[in-house]
């Protein structure tokens, strides 16, 4: 009987897999591009890719990659070919140059060392700065950064990238002699801190949207510690010459203010990116098709994204099956390895799962391969320890009765020690089941898309409803695989041997 | 023909002697009851005789030719097993319980059927019971099944290993009714451990004594209760059989 439910469960995954998969049809060519998981990320890398479909070029969007390291390695490996960076961040946080360069040196050392081209910026110079609320400003006087040296009581909470950047917290630190220890804190959540007076002092982009929105104060940089940073479109060199040629009119189109005008239109106005995007294209006048943007329905979208999200979990799950149930039968019948294999199965769990898929992107690249592999890693455990321990806690007279009457070792496991351990196991595959439509919703950091997308926009946006759009179906998906389990039992397992809640 | 001997076994558990030169030949086609103090060494010499237990010295002797422990699952299938507190998979339901070996080295349908319902008859466990799981039977009808199970492929030999010391009075008076029938009815090789000697005498021809893992003595049940060999045995007999 356990036997043919199996083959229900790998059947509906492929079909899912079909389904999701299926949607990418041959043709035109294929551009694909990624982008950092904040709002000007999302808007710059909208207008290369509206742009480039105006040109009759097929673009494929992997938005809202985990962050800058995510994003410069899915493009030296290939997995997309073009997003948008900036000079500073490149010079910093990537190639860290001891001393400032220029822009034509920093193209060269890029084409020179990963084979990129980094096409003509779009004009803006989008620094860090720090920035506290206007009323805090004038109360204590502040006027530039150097001024926070005099107040130490302030509460300082940076974003992670700018804490651990070289061109970030550290130097400034240095640089305008700074005693106070800076907490981390995702950067949507900081600026509501900011209002809730929870936190007095954050890093903001000099074109951040938010900055009108919460009536921000930016400290003058009097040391002018902060380096440049243009936004440039960052592509392989082996792209298609067109795509770079039509990319190159984006060049100087985009200044200061027009951008924080951008960011400001998502932020304060709830307007997509593409919606955005495509007006700024339009009014550019940088479009020639005169073609009508498809928006697709969001229910549709929706749908889009639960079933990736599906397909991304069950093939994880049936993966983690396949390998930690015999896994388990083999720690129960070879006692020598059973500590080894539950130490490495333990040490992957603890593993928080953004590292776990960060580690996965130089080995899988970006998208669905890194996320499956991470969730799988993931499922392991679980199901591993609950095979084990249901098959190692099987009443001993009946394993000696199974051997005294004759059966092979095969027989034994097949009908008489699984049979038994398949409650135990089953919670075990639950247990799986559950954590990893938890954890994808992290697997949008890598671009593998699923109900994480509009989490992780939702949360660069501080947009609560975006956040909702993904954690309230990946809720209900949880609910639903807890009950398909529980059906799932009542068909596998005869009643008498399910576990009872106590009464 | 069963041809069960066993030949100069000593058995050892760390320091702990189980059995030692343990010397002895089962008659064939007979019940022989091995007896003895608990910690005697009973359950071990059962259980060297389908190779759960493997002998440190000497040779186990079954059908005629040594144990080949290699190919432990064949002998086994010729050698019905059954244990105290029934050791019914409790997962399967009656007729799989019984029927399981059976399956698996393929009989036919309908001999299957056929075998069971004979068995279940025997053993007077209605027919009607077949669907149910163990856990809604009572301990004797569990115990009926256990018996079922170690009949179903007509094994030469039957090891039951204290078979029914879990059960009352009144219901294991009754199972060893419909055991004297089932032997009566399929004449085989049986060897039964038992603390208890009235059980013993009552279901077996021949008696194997054991004390602190050595043979004491063995022989006809008539034979040893005229004539004890020492102190010990007739002291074991008087505690036993007084009141």
């Amino acid at each position: 009987m356990l036997g043919v439910d199996m083959r229900a469960l790998i059947i509906l995954p492929m079909t899912l897999f079909l389904l999701v998969g299926g949607a990418n049809a041959a043709g035109v060519q294929t551009v694909v591009v990624g982008s950092k998981h904040f709002n000007e990320g999302y808007i710059l890398a909208e207008i290369i890719a509206q742009l480039l479909e105006d040109r009759d070029f097929r673009v494929e969007r992997k938005f809202g990659l985990g962050g800058t390291l995510i994003c410069f390695e899915a493009l030296k490996n290939g997995n997309i070919d073009i997003y948008p960076e900036y000079s500073g961040t490149l010079a910093e946080a990537i190639l860290k140059l001891p001393r400032r360069v220029s822009y034509a040196d920093l193209r060269g050392i890029l084409k020179r060392r990963f084979d990129m081209d980094l096409l003509g910026s779009f004009g803006f110079n989008n620094t860090y700065a720090i920035a506290l609320s206007r009323s805090l400003a004038e109360q204590r006087g502040l006027k530039k950064i150097s001024d926070l040296a005099r107040f130490p009581g302030l509460r300082l909470g940076f974003s992670y990238e700018f804490l651990n950047r070289h061109d970030g917290w550290p130097g400034l630190a240095r640089t305008y002699d700074l005693a106070v220890r800076p907490v981390g804190i995702e950067h949507g959540f900081a600026y509501q801190a900011i209002r809730e007076s929870k936190l007095d002092v954050t890093d903001v982009y000099i074109t951040d949207g938010d900055i009108e929105k919460f009536d921000l104060f930016l400290l003058k940089d009097d040391k002018q510690y902060f380096p440049q940073y243009l936004a440039a479109p960052l592509v392989r060199a082996e792209l298609d010459g067109r795509v770079k040629q039509i990319l190159g009119g984006l060049a100087g189109t985009i200044m200061d203010d027009q951008m924080r005008g951008l960011n400001a239109m998502v932020v304060l106005e709830g307007k997509s990116f593409a919606e955005v995007a495509h007006r700024f294209l339009n009014e550019a006048g940088l479009l020639t098709s005169g073609r009508q943007r498809i928006e697709e329905s969001k229910w549709t979208i929706m749908l889009f994204r639960t079933l990736t999200h599906l397909k991304l979990t069950l093939i994880a799950l049936i993966a983690g099956m396949v390998v930690a149930i015999p896994f388990g039968i083999l720690v129960y019948r070879v006692r020598a390895i059973s500590r080894p294999v539950m130490y490495i199965a333990g040490l992957l769990q603890t593993i928080p799962s953004i590292a776990l898929l960060a580690f996965m992107i130089p080995l899988f690249g970006i998208g669905a391969k890194p996320a499956i592999m991470a969730l799988f890693l993931y499922s392991l455990l679980p199901i591993l320890r609950n095979t084990a321990a249901a098959l190692f806690s099987i009443d001993p007279v009946l394993k000696k009765v199974s051997v005294g009457i004759g059966l092979t070792p095969q027989q034994r496991l097949r009908y008489v020690e699984l049979p038994l351990a398949a409650p135990t196991i089953l919670a075990g595959i639950r247990t799986a089941a559950v954590i990893n439509i938890g954890t994808a919703t992290l697997a949008a950091f890598i671009g593998a898309g699923g109900l994480g997308e509009p989490i992780v926009t939702g949360l660069a946006l501080n947009d609560t409803s975006l956040i909702l759009e993904g954690a309230i179906p990946a809720a209900v998906l949880a609910i639903m695989t807890e009950w398909a389990f529980e059906g799932l039992e009542k068909l596998m397992v005869p009643a008498h041997l399910l576990q009872k809640p106590a009464e | 023909m069963s041809q069960i001997t066993l030949e100069n076994i000593s058995k050892f558990y760390g320091d702990q002697q189980a059995l030692l030169d343990i010397e002895l030949t089962f008659t064939d086609d007979v019940t022989t009851a091995v007896v003895g103090p608990s910690g005697s060494g009973k359950s071990t010499l059962l259980q060297m005789i389908n190779g759960l237990v493997r002998p440190n010295h000497g040779t186990v002797v079954v059908f005629g030719k040594p144990i080949d422990y290699q190919r432990l699952p064949e002998l086994r299938l010729r050698i019905g097993y059954a244990v105290q507190g029934t050791g019914l998979f409790p997962h399967l339901t009656v007729e799989a319980n019984i029927t399981l070996l059976a399956r698996l080295i393929k009989w036919d349908a309908e001999r299957i059927k056929a075998r069971t319902e004979e068995l279940m008859e025997l053993v007077n466990l209605p027919f009607s019971y077949v669907q149910r799981y163990p856990h809604e039977l009572s301990g004797g009808e569990q115990q009926r099944v256990g018996l079922c199970r170690a009949m179903m492929l007509n094994p030469q030999v039957f090891l039951l290993d204290e078979p029914f010391g879990a059960l009352d009075p009144i219901t294991r008076n009754e199972i060893q009714r419909e055991f004297l029938h089932l032997q009566r009815s399929e004449a085989r090789t049986i060897i039964l451990v038992t603390h208890d000697l009235r059980e013993a005498l009552k279901l077996a021809q021949r008696l194997v004594i054991l004390d602190q893992g050595r043979l004491v003595q063995h022989g006809t049940c008539a034979e040893i209760l005229e004539n004890p060999a020492n102190g010990f045995i007739r002291s074991f007999f008087q505690s036993q059989l007084e009141t």
